[in-house]
C-alpha cells in the first residue's frame, strides 16, 4: 500500500481539464504579458499568503480534508464530491474528513498550483531575457528561477505526501520548510528586482557576518517551530516562562526528536509520551531565546547604519511581536488567529532578514 | 438588393476571414489526416458506410479546429506579421479585421469543429484534436516560439498529430503504426523549417524570433539540417521494418530520402539562399509523395 500511496494521482479527466485550462491561461498571461518585476513581487506576495493558508490548514486539522491528491475524491472541488465526503463524515463524525475541511485543503491546493504556474512564468521570462540585449531593466539570473521551479515541484510532492502518507511529522515539517525556503528565495529575487542596496562597503563589513548568522539561527528556529506544530506539542506546556512549574521539565529528547515515525507515535508504535512533547516544546523556547539574541543583535547593529535603519526597525518590531504571539499561544491555549499569525510573522522575519542580507551584498557603489 | 447577390463588401470580408484560417496550411493538415484514415483500415472497410461517415465528419472537424488554431496564431503574431514582408498583408496587420472579431471567429469555428468531432466521430478524436490545438496555438505560438531555437522541434509534435487524429477517427484508437506516421512528420519538421529559416534569417531576426540561424548562426543550422535529415530518412525506414508497408513504399522512401539527403549535404557544404529555397520546396513535395507512397503501398501490396 505504501508504494501506491506515494504514486497515486486522483483527478477525473474533465476535472483535470477544468483545473489545467485556467492554469494554462494564467501561465500564458504571466509569461507573456506581465512585466518580470511585477510578476516576481506578486508571486512573493501570493506565496506569503500560501504559507499562511498552509498554516491555517494545519492548525484547523484540515490536512486530511481530502484523503487523495490532487483531486478531492478525484473531483475538482469538494462541492462535486459532497456525496463521498458526507458518507465519510457519517462513518466517522470526528474523523479528518468534512466539507469545510475539504474546502480549506482544496483552496490551499488551488493557490499552490497558481504559485507553481507563476514560478514557471518567472523561469520562462528569465530564460527569454537571457537572449535579449536590453540592459535597461534588472535581469533575473537563470539559476535562481530554475532552482525555484525545482523546489516548487518538490513542494507539490511534499504536499501530496503530507496527505497520502497521513501527516507524518517529518513530511509536514519539510513541507513547511520548503514553503519558507520558496518564500525566502522569492524575497531574494524581489530584492534583486527592487535593486535594494545599502551604504558604503566599509560600514557594512561589520554587520554582514551577523546578518548571515541571524538567518541561519532563524532557519533553525522555524524548523523547531514546525516540529512543535506538526507534533501537536504547542500545548505541552501551558505556563510561561516555566513549564509545568519548572525551568527544566522532565523531557525525553530521544523520542521527541526521532524523525521517522507516525504522528503521535514513537518509532516503536507506542503513543508518544508527554516527556517527548515537553522536549519538543522546550527546544523551541530555548531556540527562541537564542534567536531573540542573534537576530536582535543584527537588528540593533543595522539601526546604527543610516541606509539600514528601516531593516533594523522592522527586525526588532517583528521579533518582539513574534515573542508576544508565541507567549499568547501558550497562555491562551493556541487561539487560531494568534497561531496563524505566529507563522506569518516568522515568514516576515525571514523575508526581512533575506532582504537585509541581499542589501548587504550589494554595496551602494554599484548603484546605478 | 436581392438576397442571392452578395454585396462586394461582404464577400471581401468573408475572404478576409478565410485568409485568417491559412487555407494552404489547412489543406496539408487535412491531407495527412485523411491519409492517416485510409492507412488505418484494410481495403474491405472502405466499402462500409461507417468508415465514410467517420472520415467525412472527422475531416470537417479537424479542418475547422485547424482553421481556428491558425486564426489564433494570426491573432498572437499580428505584431510580428506586421514586421515581416511575407506576412504584412494579412488581415490583422492591415487592420481589416479586429482582434476581438478574430477571437470570436476562432472560438466559434473551433467550438463547432470540436462538437462535430465529439458527437459525430468519437470523444478520443476530440480530445486529441483539442490537445493538438492547445499545443499549437498556446504552447508553440505563445510560449515556445519566442523562447527557444528548439521551438519548431518541440512544436513539431502538434504538426505531426494529424495522421494520428485521422487514425483515431476511423478506428477509435491509436496504434503503433499511427505513432510511426507521427514520428516521420516530427523528424521532417526541423529540416523543413530550418531550410526556410536559413534564407529568411534577417526577417526572423528583425521580428525578434530566436530561430536557430539567428541564435546559433548559419553553419550550425546547416549541420543540423543534415543531421535531422539523416534521422528523418532512418525514421522513414521504420514502416518497412515493422511490416506496416512493403516494397513499393521502401523503394519510394529510399529514392525520395536520397534526394533529400543530397539537398541536405549540399546545404551543408555549398550553401546558397537559392538552394535553401529549393530544399524548402522539395521538403513539401517529399512529404506529400512519401505519404502518397504509403497509401499506394497500403492498397496495392505485392
Amino acid at each position: 500500500m505504501q508504494a501506491s500511496a506515494i504514486w497515486q494521482f486522483s483527478l477525473d479527466s474533465l476535472h483535470a481539464l477544468a483545473w489545467g485550462g485556467p492554469l494554462l491561461i494564467a501561465l500564458v498571461v504571466c509569461a507573456r504579458f506581465v512585466p518580470l518585476r511585477t510578476l516576481v513581487i506578486s508571486t512573493t506576495v501570493v506565496t506569503f499568503a500560501l504559507v499562511m493558508l498552509g498554516a491555517y490548514v494545519r492548525l484547523t486539522n484540515a490536512g486530511l480534508g481530502c484523503p487523495d491528491w490532487p483531486g478531492c475524491y478525484g473531483k475538482l472541488s469538494p462541492g462535486l464530491a459532497a456525496e463521498q465526503i458526507e458518507a465519510a463524515e457519517a462513518e466517522a463524525p470526528a474523523g479528518p474528513v468534512s466539507l469545510p475541511k475539504a474546502w480549506k485543503e482544496m483552496l490551499h491546493r488551488y493557490l499552490a498550483s497558481l504559485v507553481g504556474v507563476m514560478i514557471l512564468a518567472i523561469a520562462y521570462q528569465a530564460l527569454r531575457g537571457r537572449r535579449r540585449d536590453d540592459y535597461s531593466e534588472p535581469r533575473a539570473s537563470v539559476g535562481l528561477p530554475l532552482a525555484l521551479v525545482l523546489l516548487v515541484v518538490l513542494q507539490g510532492l511534499f504536499g501530496k505526501w503530507t496527505v497520502t502518507l497521513l501527516l507524518k511529522p517529518v513530511i509536514v515539517t519539510l513541507h513547511l520548510l520548503g514553503g519558507m525556503a520558496l518564500f525566502a528565495m522569492l524575497a531574494w529575487l524581489s530584492a534583486r528586482m527592487l535593486e535594494l542596496s545599502a551604504g558604503p562597503p566599509s560600514v557594512l563589513r561589520g554587520i554582514r557576518p551577523w546578518a548571515s548568522f541571524a538567518l541561519v539561527a532563524l532557519g533553525f528556529q522555524i524548523a523547531l517551530g514546525g516540529w512543535v506544530s506538526t507534533n501537536y506539542a504547542a500545548l505541552a506546556c501551558t505556563d510561561f516562562p516555566v513549564c509545568h512549574g519548572r525551568w527544566v521539565p522532565s523531557m525525553d529528547f530521544d523520542q521527541g526528536f526521532h524523525f521517522l515515525r507516525e504522528l503521535g507515535m514513537t518509532a516503536g508504535g507506542e503513543p508518544l509520551s508527554n516527556e517527548a512533547l515537553n522536549a519538543i516544546h522546550w527546544a523551541h523556547r530555548v531556540g527562541a531565546l537564542v534567536t531573540l539574541m542573534v537576530v536582535g543583535f543584527a537588528g540593533l547593529k543595522s539601526l546604527r547604519v543610516r541606509d539600514l535603519h528601516g531593516y533594523g526597525m522592522a527586525l526588532l518590531a517583528l521579533l518582539l511581536l513574534q515573542i508576544a504571539l508565541g507567549v499568547t499561544n501558550v497562555l491562551g491555549s493556541l487561539p487560531l488567529p494568534v497561531a496563524v499569525a505566529h507563522n506569518g510573522v516568522a515568514a516576515l522575519l525571514l523575508a526581512t532578514l533575506v532582504m537585509l542580507n541581499f542589501a548587504l551584498n550589494s554595496p551602494a557603489i554599484f548603484r546605478r | 438588393m436581392s438576397v442571392s447577390v452578395q454585396s462586394p463588401a461582404l464577400s471581401s470580408r468573408l475572404q478576409q476571414f478565410l485568409q485568417l484560417t491559412k487555407p494552404r496550411v489547412i489543406s496539408l493538415i487535412v491531407f495527412t489526416a485523411v491519409i492517416g484514415m485510409f492507412l488505418a483500415e484494410p481495403a474491405e472497410r472502405l466499402l462500409t458506410a461507417g468508415f465514410w461517415w467517420a472520415a467525412i465528419f472527422a475531416t470537417l472537424g479537424i479542418a475547422l479546429v485547424a482553421g481556428s488554431a491558425a486564426a489564433v496564431n494570426c491573432l498572437v503574431e499580428q505584431k510580428i506579421d506586421a514586421v515581416m514582408a511575407r506576412t504584412r498583408a494579412r488581415p490583422l496587420p492591415m487592420g481589416t479585421i479586429s482582434s476581438p472579431e478574430t477571437l470570436l471567429f476562432a472560438g466559434v469555428v473551433g467550438g463547432v469543429g470540436l462538437t462535430i468531432l465529439h458527437v459525430l466521430v468519437n470523444p478520443l478524436t476530440m480530445w486529441l484534436t483539442l490537445a493538438t490545438f492547445v499545443g499549437y496555438a498556446v504552447i508553440y505560438t505563445l510560449l515556445l516560439k519566442p523562447l527557444t531555437p528548439q521551438n519548431i522541434v518541440i512544436g513539431g509534435a502538434s504538426g505531426a498529430m494529424p495522421p494520428v487524429l485521422g487514425w483515431a477517427a476511423v478506428t477509435g484508437g491509436v496504434s503503433s503504426d499511427a505513432l510511426l506516421l507521427f514520428l516521420i512528420i516530427f523528424a521532417w519538421t526541423p529540416p523543413h523549417f530550418w531550410a526556410l529559416a536559413l534564407y529568411r534569417k534577417n526577417e526572423y531576426a528583425k521580428a525578434g524570433i530566436p530561430m536557430l540561424p539567428v541564435t546559433h548562426g548559419d553553419r550550425f543550422t546547416r549541420l543540423h539540417v543534415l543531421l535531422y535529415t539523416v534521422i528523418l530518412v532512418a525514421a522513414t525506414m521504420l514502416p518497412f521494418a515493422t511490416r506496416m508497408s512493403g516494397m513499393i513504399y521502401l523503394i519510394s522512401a529510399v529514392a525520395l530520402g536520397s534526394l533529400f539527403l543530397i539537398y541536405a549535404v549540399r546545404i551543408c557544404v555549398d550553401y546558397s539562399d537559392a538552394l535553401a529555397r529549393q530544399t524548402f520546396r522539395y521538403s513539401i513535395l517529399y512529404l506529400s509523395l512519401l505519404f502518397a507512397a504509403l497509401l499506394v503501398d497500403h492498397y496495392a501490396r505485392f
